[in-house]
């Protein structure tokens, strides 16, 4: 049922100090991965308009590639089978972070030359078509990798605790958090710095006048997809070793999401930010209190700042409304 | 496009044919290799289904978190039963009445909203009652359900029925079924059904000639979380038990897909078709391969796709097609006579 609750209750792990401060920094820890899922989650809505359901699955689907290329079960492994399984952990889980999201890329790909079709339509189509999609793609990985739950083997360079001032801190919670910030930035960066950046934006904002300068726009919007894909599926290789792996943790994954760009305003980047530390913040206190009531925590905050502000906190009025 | 011209008959064509074939269902089910169960499950749905369409179809709001209403109902009619004994008819009026509060309430914060936003808000509304249900053990039995709600029978003063039957609790479902489906053609057809299709089609515009946008808005999510209310208090009657799963946005979204894949958009029956697709899929296929939600969420692809306006629309557009070569026909038999 509510799979994501071990996940948000192991993330209290520290409740044997009652201050407050671990869950400040717990909640920081999990806004920045929810950051990270809602990401590309904002990156298609604000060029597409499409809410793209299917991202939790494109994230769970990025977790179990990842999974295999990490640890693929080579029976009778030729030469480069076993070269392979010789390399270090290390390097193998570097390879699956750059490969697992290109291959979830070019289903992203597959995905919006369906979505083609509903274009011009009524915006409920496309969202439709993403759920059978996730549908699809969560049915399919239950079928490949069978209902149980798995694991990601994370290197030991990153796996492991530390103690600093009396209190245990996961590596692996820094490094994802690091990790967090360092692929914000990055898209920041990518958004704001660059000339394709430029080019998303003016899609995002006009896109009859960016088609109308000469811009292939469908291939834009394929790209753009892509990339969302792609950072669905490296929030995925991040996040499951925190939560687990089985083909259902795409909902649990798409849901925080979903509520976070709605509450940071749809297709505003630091909106998205915002709301995911938001988001974390009022989960982890929350669960420092009533860790039973801890998820609920999001769906009231949601409703409150949609009571008050219509379109979240940096939200402009878009065409999805209309 | 889904329109509803003034004059409507008080049963039409369709009609017939859907009412035939429902109360007829018990006697020719087990020749076509179906089951009596299957049957409640599907007119269930369909009522469930119905009223959905009247928010979707009709006024064009898309909840995807109606699923919320509908296990309100089916808890709420477990409650009467367990606390109150309140029998079938006033457990029924309670889950609707459950239903309608719920829905009440949140359509109070939906009502002004539009489009994507109110969709999301129904989402998060939806989960919260979800999440409710399963944390609130004591009075729901959290993740197990409510369980042991026997049929009861139902009681007329000078005989008594009993529902243990699936015979029998068919065709007192099919005749609720009848009701609603009476009541809502007469509904879709009123001067408030025209008033619901303006507010689809531009709801700035319609404010501004001057019907109560919110007030209708706030009636049509309240009037179907009713009737998804009473659909979930059957439901409860039929597996003499309540589950939060009904509520989970995984079951919300399936209403949606059924609505959608027969077609809610153009047509009042639209959803009757796809209510009976995803049972018999769900059916057929499942006794071909365990994976069936694989092979119809790819139906579902296509039909978003190629046919959004589901079973319904493509069934239009052929007879328009057949309609038009008969007369170009016509047509060119006329030119050869000359």
């Amino acid at each position: 049922m509510s799979a994501i609750q071990p996940v948000l209750n192991e993330s209290l792990g520290m409740e044997f100090v009652t201050n407050l401060l671990p869950h400040l920094i717990n909640g920081l820890a999990l806004g920045l991965l929810f950051a990270l899922i809602a990401l590309g989650f904002t990156l298609i809505v604000s060029v597409m308009e499409v809410i793209n359901l299917a991202h939790g699955s494109l994230f769970a689907l990025g977790a179990y590639l990842a999974m295999v290329i990490i640890d693929p079960s080579l029976q009778n492994a030729g030469p480069i089978g076993l070269w392979y399984l010789g390399l270090p952990h290390l390097l193998r889980y570097a390879i699956a972070l750059i490969v697992a999201p290109a291959l979830v890329a070019v289903v992203g790909f597959g995905l919006e030359l369906c979505l083609r079709r509903t274009y011009g339509k009524k915006k409920e189509y496309g969202l439709l078509l993403t759920f059978g999609a996730a549908l699809v793609l969560e049915e399919a990985i239950r079928l490949t990798w069978g209902p149980v739950e798995q694991f990601l083997s994370v290197p030991n360079e990153i796996s492991g605790a530390f103690i600093a001032n009396g209190l245990i801190y996961s590596t692996y919670r820094i490094y994802a958090a690091a990790f967090g910030i360092f692929a914000i930035v990055l898209v920041w960066l990518f958004l704001a710095k660059t000339p394709y950046g430029a080019i998303i934006k003016a899609g995002a904002h006009d896109s009859e006048m960016v088609r109308a300068l000469g811009i292939n726009l469908p291939r834009l919007q394929l790209l753009v997809f892509g990339l969302g894909a792609a950072l669905a599926a490296i929030a995925g290789i991040i996040l499951t070793p925190i939560w687990g792996l089985r083909p259902h943790v795409g909902v649990d994954a798409v849901i925080p999401a979903f509520l976070i760009i709605v509450l940071g305003g749809i297709g505003s980047f630091w909106g998205a930010v915002l709301g995911g530390l938001l988001v974390g913040m009022g989960v982890a206190i929350t669960g420092a209190y009533a860790s039973a009531w801890s998820l609920l925590s999001m769906y009231l905050l949601l409703i409150l700042v949609l009571t008050f502000r219509a379109r979240g906190l940096f939200g402009k009025k878009t065409a999805l409304e209309a | 496009m889904l329109t509803t011209k003034g004059k409507a008959p008080i049963v039409s064509r369709q009609m017939l044919v859907f009412f035939a074939i429902l109360l007829s269902y018990p006697l020719w089910a087990d020749a076509a290799g179906l089951y009596e169960y299957l049957g409640i499950e599907i007119v269930i749905f369909i009522i469930y289904a119905l009223g959905f369409n009247l928010l979707l179809g009709y006024t064009g709001l898309p909840s995807f978190g109606h699923g919320a209403y509908f296990g309100v109902g089916a808890y709420g009619y477990g409650l009467a039963q367990l606390y109150l004994d309140a029998g079938f008819i006033p457990g029924l009026l309670l889950a609707m009445l459950a239903g309608t509060m719920a829905s009440g309430v949140v359509a109070l914060f939906l009502s002004h909203r539009r489009g994507i936003y109110f969709a999301l808000m129904t989402i998060a509304f939806g989960q919260v009652f979800w999440f409710l249900a399963i944390k609130l053990r004591g009075l729901t039995g959290g993740e197990d359900g409510l369980l042991n709600i026997f049929r009861p029978d139902i009681d007329f003063g000078l005989f008594q029925i009993s529902l243990k039957s699936n015979f029998a609790f068919y065709y007192a479902v099919a005749l609720i079924a009848v009701l609603v489906t009476l009541l809502l053609w007469r509904l879709v057809h009123s001067p408030f059904g025209m008033a619901i299709q303006a507010v689809r089609m531009n709801e700035t515009r319609a404010r501004f000639v001057g019907y109560q946008v919110w007030w209708i808005k706030w009636t049509v999510f309240t009037l179907s979380g009713a009737i998804a209310g009473l659909a979930g208090g059957l439901l409860n009657v039929a597996q003499e038990s309540a589950f939060p799963d009904t509520m989970s946005l995984h079951a919300s979204g399936l209403i949606v897909m059924m609505v959608l894949i027969g077609g809610g958009f153009v047509s009042f029956w639209g959803p009757v078709v796809g209510v009976i697709v995803y049972y018999l899929a769900r059916d057929l296929l499942g006794s071909i391969t365990e994976a069936w939600l694989l092979w119809y969420g790819l139906l579902f692809m296509a039909v978003m796709m190629f046919s959004p306006e589901g079973f319904a629309g493509g069934w239009g557009k052929l007879v328009a097609w057949v309609r038009r070569r008969k007369q170009s026909e016509v047509l060119m038999g006329g030119a050869q006579n000359d």
